[in-house]
């Protein structure tokens, strides 16, 4: 893999992200990425899922058993929007390790920094530019922004200002 | 106008299969026709060599980003400047 730059990585993240945004038809907040788990694309058939679990370890995880559909293992009681930003988040490591990701190179791109990119990811798929835009212009103010795109406040304070 | 077409064309590989097989079968120039890439662009594109297709989008990001001239704003002359050079002109023509 050739060596690549920060801000080469995060616009291929951006369009991955516009990449799903598109093919579900996205055009209002908040982004139903719960959805897109459940009846993905059909190349990721195999590696979309959602399984609820109790567990204090971590929010979500994706993980993909032997011969079985990948899935997001995702506590059971985490708030809604705290759910949302880790299914989204996770999603990356869905995408990165399918077999179309492989094919397409994403773990040579994507591994090395997974925790950043995916979190990159997520901020950009909940709550991608043209949405955040129309926001703006819509007079919408920081405050309030949060709860219209239904993410944590932590993350909006962050894509408030990417 | 090219890198919306490369934005294009990265978002539709992460659900299209048909882009990454003729990446792979060296057949990237059948894809990009079909987006709006400037023509030298696209010559310059068709012929990256890459060992997978994200690879290639990185070197054709920076294809596109080296081709991209920037939006020149009007040039007009400053007033002041004008002034001035009357000015000047004014000084010279007391002098003689």
């Amino acid at each position: 893999m050739i060596p690549f730059s920060r801000e080469e990585r995060e616009w291929f993240l951006r369009n991955l992200a516009k990449g799903l945004l598109d093919y579900f038809g996205v055009t209002e907040p908040p982004v139903q990425v719960e959805d897109m788990l459940k009846q993905p694309p059909p190349i990721y058939d195999a590696d979309f899922g959602v399984v609820d679990m109790y567990s204090n370890l971590w929010d979500a995880t994706f993980a993909r058993p032997p011969s079985r559909r990948g899935s997001i293992f995702v506590r059971i009681d985490l708030e809604q929007d705290e759910r949302r930003f880790a299914l989204a988040r996770e999603m990356l490591s869905a995408l990165i390790t399918s077999k179309h990701g492989r094919a397409l190179g994403l773990p040579d791109l994507l591994l090395p920094n997974l925790r950043e990119s995916a979190e990159y990811f997520a901020r950009y798929l909940l709550i991608p530019d043209i949405l955040l835009d129309a926001y703006r212009v819509n007079g919408g103010k920081k405050r309030g922004f949060a709860d219209r795109f239904k993410i944590p406040a932590q993350i909006a304070s962050v894509r408030w200002a990417d | 106008m090219s890198m919306q077409a490369l934005n294009q064309l990265v978002a539709r590989s992460i659900i299209d299969p048909n882009i990454v097989q003729s990446h792979a079968a060296g057949q990237i120039d059948d894809v990009i026709a079909d987006f709006e890439f400037a023509p030298e662009v696209r010559k310059h594109l068709g012929g990256l060599e890459t060992n997978s297709f994200a690879e290639f989008t990185l070197l054709a990001y920076r294809v596109v980003k080296a081709a991209e001239v920037p939006v020149r704003s009007i040039e007009l002359p400053s007033p002041a400047e004008g002034l001035f050079g009357d000015q000047d002109q004014s000084d010279r023509e007391h002098v003689a």
